[in-house]
């Protein structure tokens, strides 16, 4: 073979290196190095922080919140949508963390932002049943490319901290497509109480059961308190959402029915920023009732992660993009926070003990 | 001189795996995906067949024949040789194990593929899980740098030196 490289040529050497060059290069591309402009969890985690979200220990949105356990009972209604362990008809415990929806921990309660429920609900068996709900109708977004943005135009200016309210106008302007959620979201009446509000999934997920029937949800938690509207506090407490929902919890417990709406033919399963027809079916799948409050602080809801993917079987999830993100950008921000120091929560355990609205620095 | 027939299928089932999970794992933790949920059945799936695998390659290694090294290969490379293959054990053993922990201190369920449940590592730690989370990017990073120095001896030993160690891997 007169003609075959000598051992050691350039063309030897390269047929050495050139392999393991073009596999580190392609898991470098895959690790998005050549692609800043690539919509990544650190990206969100970035843009969290610009709308007001601190580095102190806690979620990224959701951030001031408070922690609740009770039990869930399910109703025989559930059993014939799904086959999962939860519905079987056992009484379950429940963890669940009331919360405001913004990234900012020490925002003062007040009737104007949108406030949240995370619950996990487990079996005996082994089943977990976690929910993020909140208390707007429909999902100002539709898709990643959606909620990226929807989070740049909340950020906060360094030198005013307020949101530019042009940003948000000039979101909402680009997407036509979200014209009906942005109508639904401004027509909502918010509920004077955190006992008496309804949270949403938004998000749909598919319920499988023991005939292998599959039927696409969304889910709602329904207070059983009557609904009155919001106004201020009366006083100048800044926590006197989380406070009042003490006070009531320490009187008697409080339920929330957990309703599934069913799609039908037609609805958009996969888009949370579009409503659903009005006659979908509604199923009563059981109740949560809480008995008693805690600070964040003191109970294992602060630093546990309420993401909605986690799901027992006979409960799946459907082809919404926001459900996946909302898996990962919540597993990014469990990391991150659980890795920092984490300063005292706004609702403390003195809060939780002793309820009665003070006038506080605090509030608004 | 080669390695045993079990030793050469194992080395390559492994090999297959673990780069799909390397990229599995780069694309959960840098992309936003709507594949996520799916990657993540998957990653933790294979990650715990990868587990096993490992402990059986381990058995393996210490009851079947490895062919010698060449006679001629310098101290310093026989010394780079070993000590590479004792750390890839290494790395191949924590990954999953670090990811099973994590997973467990974090409080998340441990579901398979098929819907089979793995029992949790450790309890629920939310401060070991960041830390170990962290510890499994990191391991992750190094198991790939480990990767392509093989990958680079290896293609060194069948190209340049022509010495047969290559050919050991590749048939029987």
């Amino acid at each position: 073979m007169a003609h075959s490289p000598r051992k050691g040529s350039p063309a030897r050497w390269a047929a050495v290196i050139l392999p393991p060059l073009c596999l580190g290069g392609l898991m470098a591309w895959t690790a998005g190095m050549f692609s800043p402009a690539a919509i990544s969890p650190s990206h969100f985690m970035q843009r969290f922080h610009n709308a007001g979200a601190p580095d102190t220990g806690f979620r990224r949105a959701h951030a001031k919140g408070m922690c609740a356990t009770g039990w869930f009972d399910p109703s025989p209604e559930g059993r014939v949508l799904s086959r999962s362990g939860v519905f079987k008809g056992e009484h379950l415990p429940v963890m669940g963390r009331f919360s405001l929806a913004p990234p900012m921990p020490y925002l003062p309660d007040n009737p104007a932002v949108a406030r949240s429920l995370a619950l996990q609900i487990r079996s005996a068996t082994g089943d977990d049943w976690r929910m993020a709900l909140v208390d707007v109708p429909l999902q100002p977004m539709r898709d990643i490319a959606d909620a990226y943005a929807f989070f740049g135009a909340a950020r906060l200016d360094p030198t005013t901290h307020k949101t530019d309210p042009a940003a948000s106008q000039a979101y909402a302007a680009q997407r036509p497509w979200l014209k009906t959620a942005f109508e639904q979201v401004k027509a909502h009446k918010q509920s004077s109480d955190l006992t008496n509000d309804t949270y949403n999934s938004l998000d749909s997920f598919i319920l499988t059961n023991d005939a292998g029937k599959q039927v696409a949800v969304r889910w709602s938690v329904v207070a059983k308190e009557d609904f009155s509207p919001a106004e201020g506090s009366g006083t100048n407490d800044g926590n006197y959402l989380f406070k009042r929902l003490v006070q009531t919890l320490d009187q008697k417990p409080l339920s929330w029915d957990i309703v599934a709406t069913v799609a039908r033919e037609g609805d958009p399963v996969n888009d949370p920023s579009q409503p659903w027809n009005e006659a979908d079916q509604k199923v009563t799948v059981g109740t949560v009732t809480f008995t008693k409050a805690y600070s964040e602080d003191e109970s294992p809801c602060g630093p546990m992660v309420f993401d909605p993917t986690i799901l027992p079987d006979g409960i799946s999830v459907s082809g919404d993009p926001l459900l996946a993100l909302r898996s990962s950008i919540y597993m990014r921000s469990y990391a991150t926070r659980s890795a920092e120091h984490k300063t005292p929560s706004m609702v403390t355990p003195g809060d939780v003990a002793n309820p009665p609205l003070t006038s506080d620095e605090k509030g608004q | 001189m080669s390695f045993s027939r079990l030793s050469i299928l194992l080395h390559w089932v492994m090999a297959a795996l673990i780069i799909v999970m390397l990229f599995v794992g780069l694309v959960m933790a840098h992309d936003s995906t709507i594949h996520y949920a799916g990657l993540f059945t998957l990653h933790r799936t294979v990650g715990f067949l990868l587990l096993l695998l490992v402990v059986i390659r381990l058995i393996n290694r210490f009851a079947s024949h490895t062919p010698p090294l060449p006679n001629d290969l310098p101290a310093v490379m026989k010394l780079a040789a070993h000590l590479s293959h004792i750390l890839l054990y290494g790395f191949m053993i924590a990954l999953p194990l670090v990811g099973w922990a994590m997973l467990s201190a974090g409080g998340y369920p441990i579901t398979l593929w098929g819907g089979c449940h793995i029992p949790p590592l450790i309890g629920f730690h939310p401060h070991l899980w960041g830390a170990l989370r962290c510890l499994h990017s990191l391991l992750a990073y190094g198991l790939i740098l480990l990767i392509l120095a093989h990958i680079g001896a290896a293609l060194l030993h069948g190209i340049i030196r022509r010495d047969g160690v290559m050919g050991s891997m590749l048939r029987r």
